[in-house]
């Protein structure tokens, strides 16, 4: 530890030095952070403006000038990150671009670990994680750096990053903290409706597109084949293919139940009192009755369900990650029988709904997680220089397809400045591409889904069916048509510890009890029973609080998103 | 030599089939996890694994391996267990004897001080301030000194030494030793079994540990393989659910195609387990009947 | 009190000095046998008793960013919230009830097991069974859970299986959707589990036992049964005593992994919700740490008493912790 310190200390000092060099030029941008709002638009006007591209001169920091060290540090109990330059693609960016990066490790304990860190003021430079709730409460401990004040001197995340979803990600106070990762402004997402081939086929492929079909072509599998699971769920304790079927009986549905709310006017009311809800979760419920659906949906575990996938045991599956299991089923199946295996459907809805108002889940624009700089970091608009290259096309080309060169996937970019040169290997060597995306994966912290998907989308649709994989075929074919833009609905649920988050923790013991409860109802009538009971006991909890506030912020959302 | 009954060999015979019985069903869960361990995941998906792996296979175990620091954890980890176990057994029934005497003045306050710290704690916060005031912070130390002193194993110590002969502590103090020669000479020889127990007890909670090095390390290298080994599992397990995501993870998800987060799950178990288990059959000789009083008589 | 000087000759008889002084000079006497405890508790101190502050958030509304003392206090409040909480009956009685539970089966239990294992005379055998008795207590509870589901299945399960096969049930029972039957899982997985584990330490006391005394016994035909009920059982009774006064020290902790893992469907709630699960849903998930201390600091001191009424009825057998 001791001899460490020094050289720790040396590296410091010059980072600290440079940084008062550089403080220089930036006209000493975050010494006065508190008012960033007048701020940003004075250095509007001075700056002058940008052009597209790249190559152009910004007033920003340049990334390579000198070296660039910083802690960091995953938010994710499953997060280790790869020790930094061990492999091409960082050595490439650490011998090119002088960033060097130091893990800080969770050890698998986060939750208790970035407490500590917190409570002792002791943070690393960088955090990566989910937007809710450790974040916010960063930011409500006053402790991170915002970074709207810099976005405007460098050119790609004010690029890449639709206004819309960056209005979306600011925080109470007005100010942007998080750099998202796999922001988009398309569809994505992988829930939806897997049949088994073999069974569809040998039952005659009969029409599977309305609740009244399934339910059919449900019987018809429990009668033919009674070792057969006909409708699998998933880990039913989270929704899943319980929360499918309500997505079918109400059109353009971006998944109210994760709120327990369906707006009426303008406003968000109970769940329990929508008819399309209420007819659901009958239906639901006649699936329990007549064992055509898993019982042990709501106690069995993902292994389990995976086991039944894979091997071929269940005719029907739903769920908002199917994908997965039924990618690699497919692969098993196909390895004994080349008819058998797993074919994506549209998904199922109502008699009389419009098929194409049924979406089978939801996809928001702010991406998954994102990065935060915290006020620890000696030189934070240098390491948002850093994620902005990280984001932009040379960045997300380093991470997709490793480092550039006539050896290498793609050697530079098209005229365009965007669209890479690939080489002969990219084709030819995949399973290479492949290992090196796995290997780059835990370093994809600010991922620009646009910019890689379309780049790939290109390519992908000059391979023949057979050469495609499963799960990519399918996400262009149904998945990705069939999520709900959720933007509206982000960041309505209020933070913990507050009295609406205590309610909330009540309203959702609530929910969550008579999911189950209600599935294994006897009758229809003993259904909305469960659920009138659900409604009242959710009142009594303070469920009209809880409503008012997510309207509240609701509109907050809308708002934001009209620019305000 | 002693004679059985035929209630006595109806009870014996009961017995047996008893333990038998016992025994099968906690093996079977251990072997059967063995089995899926060496078998491909996909196929053991399949289901229908019981005792012996159908699809063979070191793939499980590979990508367990696959983190380059798992044998310093393997070490730091030894070396910790051994060292904590050591200092621990012998500091805390060194406290354990002085509070078996009678005379000890103000004994009964240091009990009720030590019980106390069974039930109230200042939770993590304080503790890691504490923690970091007293420069343990990335230090091997920190996983011995916290926790050199148990209370819970006080209070079996003490039970167990009060169960010793009356006579033999008092016959060496005619002979002239001192409390601390007595300890040394006569309780810890006599004390085989306890020791043996509270030591593996011990030794098990070192091994087992990885959430003290998960907030006071941030240096891998002195990462023990615990830690090591639960975050390359859920790093692993999250690959499945996260790689409808984006297409690096889909990338990544397909770099381990036969492998499941269930075998995974049983290889880790495995490697984390075996090592610590492996000591019990070595710790069982001191509990061989008559190791007292054989020591005793000498 | 007469003031005497105090000679040498006379140290002996110390009614004559200060109470202060005759604390400090005859705790000097014995300083011996105060050096064997005065270190460990100087370390109990430090680890143990500096860090303890931490529980006055339980009477703050904590905020991360604050330090412990710059919180605002909010005196009796969380436990207020906590006693006025709407889940505070189902929370006590399951945790009662499961904690007798455990307690009534899962406290004998492994001294069964190693007084069974004590009359076992071929070595082999019984080390074998020792050893893989011992296997399920390094097993997660996750892989343990994963099992009993499985076992428990209704689409999939052995038990229902069997259950069919046999008649027994006309159709398969939902083993984890019935409240009536989680309390037996829950209580048999625990025994199962950590019955080998637990056993240990009876062993190490059984290896105590003078095997002249069996011989003894045996030769004035005293049953195998006997033997145990007159030899083997007084040896080990005070290390039996000190734990089952331990256990009923811990009779609020009821459990909680066990729990949370087998009792993954809500539906069970109304009788797998116990004061740790409770406390992990409401308070620590939600960041509510001063909730949570409160809760703690509530179930310590109840322990705390438990722990001394037991002591004081165990003292009447000659075994107590004081």
């Amino acid at each position: 530890m001791r001899n460490k310190r020094k050289p720790l200390w040396m590296t410091m000092s010059v980072v600290f030095v440079l940084a008062l060099t550089v403080a220089g030029c930036s006209g000493g941008g975050n010494k006065t952070a508190e008012s960033t709002e007048k701020q940003g638009t004075t250095e509007q006007t001075t700056e002058p403006k940008v052009e597209g591209n790249t190559e152009a001169k910004t007033a920003g920091w340049q990334l390579g000038s000198e070296p660039l060290d910083f802690t960091f540090y995953g938010n994710y109990d499953w997060y280790k990150m790869p020790e930094w330059g061990k492999d091409k693609t960082t050595a490439w960016i650490k011998e090119n671009k002088k960033v060097n990066i130091k893990a800080i490790s969770s050890g698998g304990g986060t939750a208790a670990k970035l407490n500590t860190m917190m409570a002792s003021n002791e943070l690393p430079d960088v955090i990566w994680g989910e937007r809710q709730p450790d974040v916010e409460r960063l930011i409500e401990a006053d402790m991170l750096v915002p970074i709207d004040q810099y976005m405007d001197k460098y050119p790609n995340l004010k690029k890449w990053l639709d206004p819309k979803a960056a209005n979306m990600l600011r925080s109470s106070d007005g100010k942007l903290y998080i750099f998202p990762n796999w922001y988009t402004t398309r569809a994505n997402g992988t829930a939806g409706w897997v049949v088994n081939k073999k069974i569809y086929n040998e039952l005659g492929s009969p029409k599977l597109e309305t609740f009244d079909d399934l339910y059919a072509y449900l019987k018809q599998v429990k009668e033919k084949y009674p070792k057969i699971i006909p409708y699998e769920t998933g880990l039913a304790k989270d929704g899943q293919g319980v929360d499918m079927i309500y997505q079918g009986y109400k059109e353009n549905n971006p998944s109210y139940q994760s709120f327990y709310a369906v707006p009426q006017g303008d406003q968000l009311t109970s769940i329990y009192k929508d008819p399309d809800f209420r007819e659901a979760r009958q239906f639901i419920a006649k699936l329990f009755r007549e064992k055509l659906a898993t019982q042990d949906a709501f106690t069995q575990t993902a292994d389990q369900v995976k086991e039944k996938v894979v091997s071929g045991r269940v005719a029907v599956y739903a769920s908002s990650n199917p994908t997965v299991d039924a990618m690699q089923g497919d692969a098993e199946l196909k390895k004994t029988d080349p008819d058998a295996g797993y074919i994506m459907i549209w998904p199922l809805h109502k008699e009389g709904l419009d098929k194409n108002k049924i979406f089978a889940g939801n996809y928001k624009q702010l991406g998954w997680n994102g990065a935060v700089i915290t006020k620890n970091a000696k030189d934070p608009e240098k390491i948002f220089a850093f994620l902005d290259w990280y984001t932009g096309p040379e960045g997300s080309a380093l991470q997709m397809w490793g480092p550039p060169g006539p050896d290498g996937y793609w050697n530079g970019f098209d005229a365009d400045g965007e669209t890479p040169k690939y080489t002969d290997k990219y084709s030819s060597d995949s399973a290479g591409l492949g290992e090196l995306q796995s290997k780059n994966d835990p370093f994809m912290w600010v991922g620009n889904t646009v910019y890689i998907d379309d780049n790939k989308a290109k390519f992908e649709a000059t391979l023949p069916m057979e050469k495609r994989n499963w799960s990519t075929h399918y996400q262009y074919e149904i998945t990705w048509k069939t999520q709900k833009d959720a933007t509206e609905f982000v960041n309505l649920f209020p933070v913990p510890d507050s009295q609406e988050g205590e309610i909330r923790t009540r309203i959702t013991d609530i929910y969550l009890e008579q999911l189950s409860k209600a599935a294994f109802a006897k009758s229809d009538q003993e259904v909305l029973d469960i659920l009138d009971k659900a409604h009242e006991d959710s009142v009594a909890a303070g469920y009209q609080q809880y409503l008012d506030y997510i309207t509240k912020r609701w509109h907050e959302n809308l708002g934001k998103m009209a620019g305000k | 030599m002693i004679r059985y009954s035929i209630g006595d060999r109806i009870m014996i015979g009961c017995i047996y089939l008893l333990l038998t019985l016992l025994a099968f069903s906690t093996f079977y869960p251990f072997w059967n996890a063995l089995a899926i361990s060496f078998n491909a995941g996909l196929d053991t998906a399949k289901g229908g694994i019981t005792f012996w792996p159908r699809e063979f296979t070191l793939e499980n175990y590979s990508i367990v391996f696959q983190d380059s620091s798992l044998l310093r954890g393997f070490g730091v980890s030894v070396a910790r267990t051994i060292v904590g176990t050591v200092l621990s057994i012998l500091a805390t029934s060194i406290f354990a004897y002085g509070m078996t005497k009678r005379e000890l003045i103000g004994h009964k306050y240091y009990m009720l001080m030590g019980i106390i710290t069974m039930y109230f704690g200042g939770g993590l916060i304080p503790t890691y301030m504490l923690i970091r005031n007293l420069g343990l912070m990335n230090s091997f130390w920190v996983f011995i000194i916290p926790g050199l002193i148990s209370v819970w194993n006080m209070i079996i110590f003490r039970t167990f030494f009060k169960g010793l002969p009356v006579g033999l502590e008092e016959s060496a103090k005619i002979d002239g030793s001192g409390n601390w020669g007595i300890y040394f000479r006569i309780i810890l020889p006599l004390s085989g079994p306890v020791i043996a127990t509270l030591a593996l007890f011990t030794a098990i909670a070192h091994w087992n540990d990885w959430f003290v090095p998960s907030i006071y390390i941030s240096d891998e290298n002195l990462l023990p393989i615990q830690t090591i080994l639960r975050q390359t599992l859920l790093s692993n397990i999250s690959v499945t659910q996260m790689s409808g995501l984006d297409s690096a993870s889909l990338a990544r998800l397909e770099q381990m195609k036969n492998v499941t987060s269930k075998s995974l799950t049983m290889a880790t178990m495995m490697v984390a387990t075996l090592p610590i288990i492996a000591v019990y059959p070595f710790v069982q000789r001191f509990f061989v009947k008559g190791v007292l009083i054989g020591s005793l008589k000498e | 009190m007469a003031r005497t000087t105090v000679t040498k000759g006379t140290a002996n008889h110390t009614p004559m000095l200060k109470p202060k002084q005759r604390l400090g000079i005859r705790m000097m006497k014995q300083w011996d046998i105060q050096l064997m405890v005065i270190p460990a508790l100087v370390l109990i101190f430090i680890f143990s008793y500096i860090p303890m502050y931490g529980v006055l958030i339980a009477f703050q509304d904590y905020k991360v960013g604050h330090n412990f003392f710059s919180n605002p206090w909010v005196g009796f409040k969380h436990f207020e919230s906590f006693f006025h909480a709407p889940e505070l009956y189902t929370v006590m009685r399951n945790t009662i009830v499961i904690s007798l539970l455990k307690f009534a089966i899962g406290f004998p239990a492994p001294i069964v097991l190693a007084l069974m294992l004590n009359e076992v005379r071929l070595m082999f055998f019984k080390r074998v069974v020792q050893t893989i008795t011992y296997l399920p207590h390094f097993m997660s509870w996750v892989i343990i859970g994963g099992l009993v589901t499985t076992m428990l299945s209704v689409d999939i399960g052995s038990v229902n299986g069997v259950l069919v096969g046999l008649n027994l049930v006309e159709e398969p029972i939902n083993f984890f959707s019935i409240p009536e039957y989680f309390w037996t899982i829950l209580i048999t997985t625990n025994v199962w589990k950590e019955i080998g584990f637990a056993s240990i330490v009876y062993l190490a006391a059984i290896a105590g036992v003078d095997p002249h005394l069996y011989e003894a016994a045996s030769m004035d035909g005293a049953s195998r049964f006997k033997q145990i009920y007159l030899i083997t059982l007084p040896t080990i009774m005070p290390v039996v005593i000190i734990f089952m006064i331990l256990a009923i020290g811990s009779l609020l902790n009821a459990g909680f992994e066990d729990i949370l893992i087998l009792a993954t469907n809500p539906g069970l709630r109304s009788v797998s919700d116990v004061i740790d699960t409770y406390v992990y849903r409401i308070g620590i998930s939600n960041f509510r740490f001063s909730y949570a201390t409160a809760v703690g600091l509530f179930k310590a001191v109840v322990s705390v008493i438990m722990l001394t009424i037991a002591n004081a009825i165990a003292r009447k057998s000659g075994n107590s912790l004081w």
